[in-house]
């Protein structure tokens, strides 16, 4: 019975060419009985890795090119942390100032409650950026077609409906350069 | 452009990083002690190229006797080695620009440590505010150090603090962040994990004791087997053993060395046993536990590395004996926080039969030991060898006993004695002898 007893110090794989001392190479199998070369083949597989894996699991060329992009693994780790350690300062300082700017305007409404009840309701209110004024409900029962189409699609605090999708490639068609918006004459 | 890069980078590949300080390093390779700290992998962070030798013997011998890769010495006691940056300046302006970010925030930090160290001395504070500000000071003093790399590279390869004094120590647990990266490595890399993993897995926690939450790391040694091989005479090395494994009882002949990492420094005091979790109890048809080795209050803090062998030890060791015939065997170390940690505890020391009697839930709850709020355990595994004969015979002088199922031939000799039919005439000589059928009564 065997006692297994794995030492305390984990094996790195490195990405250098595994190297063993005894080659076994794999041979064309002779004519006739195949039975040898099955056997042969089984219990002593070959272990030469001079070219890619079938599957591409392993090619020659990744090592060196991971060497060159990462040339050490503590210059990793170090750019690795000086990158969270700035992010976090750049973090930590929006949010202090976020929480300045809140607090000021907190302070600023409580002052006001205490000042003016009314202004500070209509300070408070919440509007709707989606509500149409009466004026422009009229104006859209008057328009037709593509207007009364460019004036529903304009929306304030939104992007416009008409917004040109961003592609990869350009249009075939080219640029029009020539393009108008459609839109009533009293549209902000 | 992009060539003279790719020569200068070519270059600055030759030039190592982490070069060794003393260059007469002695070339014999000592047998060094069992790893008690983090591994050494300088290897894996250092961008050197092979050796140069490799090449030459490539062309020398065309590919026939390749020699081996080399690769540099473990850093020890006897090769230490002083941090170097892995990339010279320039070849990485990515690398360049995270050490003055890094450098630059660690004197910030270590700045505002100084000023709340010099507050807390000089002003006068309330309980309360005064332990907050201890707390912080704490946390400042260790995120002032935990970014550079020359302090995480020294606690990965176990150098102390204190190398340009010529006085280092492995892993210098006395300043706080190394306490910190290691204590961090120790919960965070897997080992606490695989520890945790393999009491769970071979149910140690509710059969041994109720609850385990360890606080800090034990490792424990034992010398490996003899290899088969009678014609190669090699030193018994001592190697660290994974938890859970199996040993042979000839290795735990003798007690282990057991080497801590305790990261709390003020000392406390623990009391250290080795159970045996599956003593078969055959009158019941069920285990118990037997102790095979205690050690009351043994102090520890940082500043204690070991290796601790107990010599006289209050109940001596008595070698792990499983029985023939009974399943493996389960073997637990345990060092248990004492309740009050600065109070030794009078614990009288068991008799042979106490040993097997020994009920180890029983005894914690008596004296107040509470795995749960700290402590370290260790375990492996064991199975009947020839050497348990040999430690029955010598050490517990005593029967071995044999479990497990029993053949028809041995029940035949033992169980069935009374039962087998008995030859009535047998031992009259030739008395009956030409008597035909005629019955007889013997006389």
């Amino acid at each position: 019975m065997s006692f297994p007893i794995l030492p305390q110090r984990s094996i790195k794989p490195t990405l250098r060419k595994c190297q063993t001392s005894v080659r076994y190479a794999g041979r064309t199998a002779p004519a006739g009985d195949p039975r040898h070369e099955i056997l042969r083949r089984t219990l002593y597989p070959s272990n030469l890795r001079n070219k890619s894996t079938p599957t591409g699991t392993w090619r020659s060329d990744v090592g060196r090119a991971l060497q060159h992009a990462i040339p050490s693994v503590q210059a990793h780790e170090t750019i690795e942390r000086a990158w969270l350690l700035h992010q976090r300062h750049v973090r930590r300082q929006r949010d202090s100032e976020l929480k300045r700017k809140f607090e000021k305007m907190k302070e600023a409404m409580d002052e006001l409650e205490k000042l003016d009840k009314h202004l500070y309701f209509e300070a408070n209110r919440q509007e709707d950026p989606r509500a149409r004024s009466t004026k422009e409900v009229e104006l859209t029962k008057t328009l037709k077609g593509s207007e009364r189409k460019a004036m529903e699609a304009r929306i304030r605090g939104l992007f416009p409906r008409e917004l040109r999708v961003p592609t990869d490639t350009p249009p075939r068609t080219g640029w029009n350069y020539d393009w108008k918006p459609t839109g009533p004459a009293s549209t902000p | 452009m992009l060539t003279l890069r790719r020569a200068r980078a070519s270059l600055n590949a030759l030039r190592r990083g982490n070069a060794t300080v003393a260059a007469d390093a002695a070339p014999a390779i000592s047998t060094s002690p069992p790893p008690p700290a983090p591994s050494s992998d300088s290897s894996s962070q250092s961008a050197a190229p092979p050796a140069p030798g490799a090449a030459e013997g490539k062309g020398r011998t065309k590919g026939r006797n390749r020699p081996l890769q080399t690769r540099r010495a473990f850093i020890t006691l006897d090769r230490p080695r002083e941090w170097n940056r892995p990339l010279a300046p320039g070849v990485l302006p990515a690398y360049d620009e995270a050490l003055r970010l890094i450098r630059r925030d660690a004197a910030e930090i270590q700045r505002e440590a100084g000023e709340l160290e010099r507050e807390l001395s000089e002003k006068e504070v309330g309980e309360g505010e005064r332990r907050a500000m201890e707390e912080k000071l704490g946390v400042l003093r260790v995120q002032g150090e935990v970014n550079l790399p020359e302090v995480r590279w020294r606690a990965r390869n176990g150098m102390g603090e204190w190398f340009p004094l010529l006085f280092f120590s492995l892993s210098d647990l006395q300043q706080p962040v190394y306490r910190h990266l290691v204590e961090q490595r120790w919960r965070g890399e897997g080992a606490l994990d695989l520890l945790m993993e393999r009491i769970h897995q071979m149910h140690v926690v509710p059969d041994v004791l109720p609850d385990l939450h360890p606080s800090f790391d034990v490792r424990v040694t034992f010398p490996d087997l003899p290899s088969e091989d009678k014609t190669k005479k090699s030193k018994v090395k001592h190697h660290a053993v994974e938890p859970g494994v199996f040993l042979s009882p000839k290795q735990t002949r003798r007690p282990p060395r057991i080497y801590t990492t305790v990261f709390h420094t003020d000392p406390r005091y623990y009391t250290m046993i080795l159970v045996d979790a599956d003593y078969p109890d055959a009158e019941n048809r069920t285990f118990k536990t037997y102790l095979h080795w205690m050690q009351p209050n043994v102090q520890l803090s940082a500043s204690s590395t070991g290796p601790f062998t107990f010599r006289d030890s209050h109940t001596p060791y008595i070698p792990p004996h499983p029985q023939k015939g009974s399943p493996y065997h389960r073997y637990v170390l345990l060092l248990l926080p004492h309740p009050n940690p600065t109070e030794t505890l009078n614990i009288p020391a068991p008799t042979v039969q106490e040993r097997a009697d020994f009920d180890s839930r029983a005894f914690m709850e008596r004296y107040g030991f509470d795995a749960s709020r700290g402590g370290a355990a260790h375990m492996w595994r064991e199975v009947w060898d020839e050497e348990v004969s040999r430690i029955y015979a010598q050490v517990l002088k005593a029967d071995e006993p044999r479990y497990g199922h029993i053949s028809y031939k041995d029940a035949k000799e033992t169980l069935y004695k009374e039962a087998k039919p008995k030859n009535k005439y047998a031992g009259y000589g030739d008395k009956y002898v030409g008597q035909g059928d005629r019955r007889r009564m013997p006389l």
